[in-house]
C-alpha cells in the first residue's frame, strides 16, 4: 500500500490538500498568548476581533505587592507555557525543525524554573513542584492557593 | 519522539489563558455554555480526538491527536471558567428575567455540559469512524464549527473580558485545523498513490 511517491505532495481528484506551514518567525510571547498562537502565519483573525483589539488582563495595580508579583509570575508562567502547548503541536507535524526545537528546548528550561520558583514563593502548580517548594515534610500543600477558574490571578 | 509535555493526564493548576470577568451576565453564560456541551463544544472535540488516536495507521498522527485532545480539555475547562464566574454572583432578580432561569431550576449555578438551547452533551455529536481520512475530515470539520460559534459568540457579546479567551479560544481551532492538514498529508503516504480510497489503513494492514 505504501508508495514510493505518495500522493500527498500532489493534487489529486477526490482529495484535500492542505500545504504543510513552514517555519515564521513567532510572536514575542506576550502578544501570541494574546492572539493565540506564537505563529504569525497562522493568526487569521475574525473582523469582529481583530489583531490586537483585546487584551489580556492587566496585572493589577493594588498595594498588595505579594499579588502583584505573583500575577506577573503566572502571567510569565501563562506565555511560556502557552508557547510550548503551541510548539508542541507544531512540532507533532514538523519534528525536523531545528528553529523549533531549539526554541522548544530553550523555554521547556524556563518552565522548570518557573515551576519551581512559583513553588517557592506562592504555592505549588503542580504536583511535582510540591517538593520544588515547600521543604516542610509535615505539610501537604497542594490545596494551597485560589482553584484557577476563581480568576484570582491576572 | 518522546516529545510530548503530557506523559500522562496531570493536573496543572492554571488555566491555558487568563479568565478574569468582572460583570455578572447570566444571559451570556447561556451561550458560552454550548462550548462546553454543545455539538462543536470542547467536551466533545476532546472526546473525539481522544477516543481516535489508538487505531490511527501513523504513530504520528495519533501523537498529534492526543495533544490536542489533552490542549481540548484545558479550553473545557477556560469555558467552564468563563460561565463559572459570569454567574456565580447571581441575585435571586436576575435568575427571574435574565433568560438563565430554565437552567437554574435544574442546575443553580453549578456547570453542567449542555448546548446553548438546552440540549444536554453526548457522545453522538461526535465520532469515531475507524477509517483514517473518514476521521481527520471529521476533525477539520470539527474546528471549522468550533470557529463558527466562536465568530458567533463574538458577534453578539460585548463585554471585553468575556471576548478575551473567545478570541484566544478561536485562533485555536485555526491552528488546529492547519495541524490536521499536516496529519492528513502524513496519513496520505500510507495510501495508494493513484487511489487513496483503495483501502482502509486502519483496518487493510
Amino acid at each position: 500500500m505504501t508508495s514510493k511517491d505518495p500522493c500527498c505532495c500532489t493534487e489529486h481528484l477526490a482529495m484535500a490538500f492542505i500545504p504543510k506551514q513552514e517555519w515564521c518567525e513567532p510572536y514575542d510571547l506576550c502578544t501570541a498568548l494574546k492572539e493565540g498562537t506564537i505563529f504569525p502565519c497562522l493568526n487569521l483573525a475574525f473582523y469582529k476581533a481583530p489583531l490586537g483589539e483585546i487584551d489580556l488582563p492587566a496585572v493589577s495595580d493594588s498595594s498588595d505587592s505579594k499579588q502583584q508579583k505573583r500575577e506577573t509570575a503566572m502571567k510569565r508562567m501563562m506565555e511560556v507555557g502557552f508557547a510550548l502547548n503551541d510548539l508542541t503541536l507544531y512540532l507533532d507535524t514538523h519534528p525536523e525543525c531545528i528553529k523549533g526545537l531549539s526554541l522548544f528546548r530553550r523555554l521547556s528550561k524556563e518552565r522548570l524554573t518557573l515551576l519551581s520558583d512559583f513553588a517557592k514563593d506562592f504555592y505549588p502548580l503542580t504536583q511535582l513542584s510540591m517538593v520544588m517548594g515547600n521543604t516542610d515534610p509535615k505539610e501537604y500543600g497542594w490545596a494551597e492557593g485560589p482553584m484557577p477558574w476563581e480568576g484570582a490571578c491576572i | 519522539m518522546g516529545r510530548s509535555v503530557y506523559l500522562m493526564f496531570v493536573y496543572e493548576k492554571r488555566l491555558q489563558y487568563p479568565v478574569k470577568i468582572k460583570n455578572t451576565n447570566p444571559n451570556i453564560a447561556r451561550l458560552v455554555i454550548s462550548q462546553y456541551g454543545g455539538p462543536d463544544g470542547e467536551l466533545s472535540a476532546s472526546m473525539r480526538y481522544l477516543s481516535q488516536r489508538y487505531t490511527m495507521p501513523v504513530k504520528k498522527v495519533g501523537g498529534l491527536l492526543t495533544d490536542i485532545g489533552t490542549e481540548e480539555l484545558n479550553h473545557l475547562e477556560i469555558i467552564c471558567a468563563i460561565v463559572y464566574q459570569l454567574t456565580r454572583d447571581l441575585t435571586e432578580e436576575q435568575v427571574k428575567t435574565a433568560g438563565f432561569d430554565a437552567y437554574y431550576i435544574d442546575h443553580t449555578k453549578a456547570l453542567w455540559p449542555q448546548a446553548a438551547a438546552g440540549v444536554p452533551f453526548t457522545a453522538l455529536e461526535f465520532q469515531s469512524k475507524g477509517d483514517a481520512l473518514a476521521d481527520l475530515f471529521e476533525d477539520l470539520a470539527a474546528e471549522q464549527k468550533a470557529r463558527t460559534v466562536y465568530d458567533n459568540l463574538l458577534r453578539v457579546i460585548d463585554d471585553p473580558d468575556v471576548r478575551a479567551p473567545l478570541k484566544f479560544l478561536r485562533a485555536r481551532e485555526v491552528v488546529h485545523f492547519q495541524r490536521f492538514g499536516e496529519a492528513l498529508e502524513m496519513t496520505k503516504e500510507k495510501l495508494n498513490q493513484k487511489n487513496c480510497y483503495w483501502s482502509n489503513p486502519e483496518f487493510d494492514r
